[in-house]
């Protein structure tokens, strides 16, 4: 399997966070992210830092991750930011 | 006002204002349609890509605006100074925003190869920097074209190298075409304000040529980041 690109693992983390009903615990996505510990906390803090999630404390079961229009439009946008990419060779 | 104004649309500046404003556009529609994606990404390429053409705007701007601006609006008797002091300053900014703008295009191809040194770019700030200067300080036609020339075989021998390290084969071809073009036109260009009679006969064409390639960069852009 081919070494995963900065851009292609964001895509997978939100595309996680999307799937799981845009609500999920940073455990399980850790876990499905297949990410060392170190490196899931590198991109977890950029994320957040970058707004395209967010954490919401539930009272009865504690943080979720969602995402936040920011990350959607990441989703959206991603494929046509991967072609341009390529298309320039940049 | 009018007579000035006369006098220059006569002597081409009209042309070569024509020329720069679509320069300009080209360049800001290219800045600007890259924006989200930039923003969304954070990818140092697009980075490189957009600095580019904003460096070839601001180029452009001081190439023709900044000479029209003075003349039309007098503005060299409002503040009393000779307009031919203004030359060398022109020339200067024109050289390196425009070299710059070469390098951070050369830049948007070579990152991955390079690694993630910011240094370099400072390297390349400084390189733009002496190049102007040589360009204002020393008026011989020949060392103009030399430090020209061998910019330009640097920057096709650094992109030759790229386009053999690329895996997409022939679909890279095209594009780098375009961009050995750009350079080409821009080395054109940069003798032209250098030694304005260089070439008299050609300067509509190699203008032409030039805004050819830009609204073919332009298309390419907008077709694949959406339009602006």
């Amino acid at each position: 399997m081919a070494k995963r690109g900065k851009l292609e693992i964001v895509k997978d983390i939100l595309v996680i966070i999307r799937d799981s009903h845009n609500s999920i615990k940073q455990t399980p996505l850790l876990r499905k992210s297949n990410l060392s510990s170190n490196r899931f906390k590198e991109y977890y803090n950029e994320l957040l830092e970058k707004k395209f999630i967010k954490e919401v404390i539930d009272k009865k079961n504690g943080k979720y991750i969602v995402l936040t229009d920011k990350g959607f439009r990441f989703l959206e946008q991603y494929t046509i930011i991967v072609n341009f990419i390529d298309e320039f060779e940049l | 006002m009018r007579e000035i104004a006369g006098h220059f649309f006569a002597g081409g500046f009209g042309t070569e204002l024509i020329y720069a404003f679509v320069v300009i556009v080209c360049s800001l529609m290219v800045y600007y349609g890259t924006k989200e994606l930039y923003e969304l990404s954070s990818h140092k390429g697009i980075k490189y890509f957009r600095q580019a053409f904003l460096f070839f705007a601001i180029a452009y701007f001081f190439r023709s605006f900044i000479k029209f601006i003075v003349f039309y609006f007098d503005v060299h008797e409002i503040f009393d100074f000779s307009p031919r002091a203004l030359g060398p300053v022109i020339i200067f900014f024109f050289m390196y925003f425009s070299a710059m703008a070469v390098f951070y295009l050369l830049c948007s191809v070579m990152w991955k190869k390079w690694g993630d040194n910011s240094k370099k770019i400072y390297i390349f700030h400084f390189l733009a920097f002496i190049i102007s200067l040589v360009g204002v300080l020393f008026r011989r036609i020949w060392l103009h074209v030399g430090i020209n020339i061998f910019m330009f075989f640097l920057v096709v021998v650094i992109v030759c190298i790229a386009y053999k390290d690329s895996k997409k084969g022939k679909k890279g071809l095209n594009l780098y075409a375009i961009y050995l073009l750009l350079l080409l036109f821009w080395i054109l260009n940069v003798i032209g304000v250098l030694i304005p009679n260089f070439l008299p006969t050609f300067q509509i064409m190699i203008y032409m040529a030039s805004l050819g390639v830009f609204l073919m960069i332009v298309y390419k852009v907008l077709k694949k980041a959406g339009p602006v």
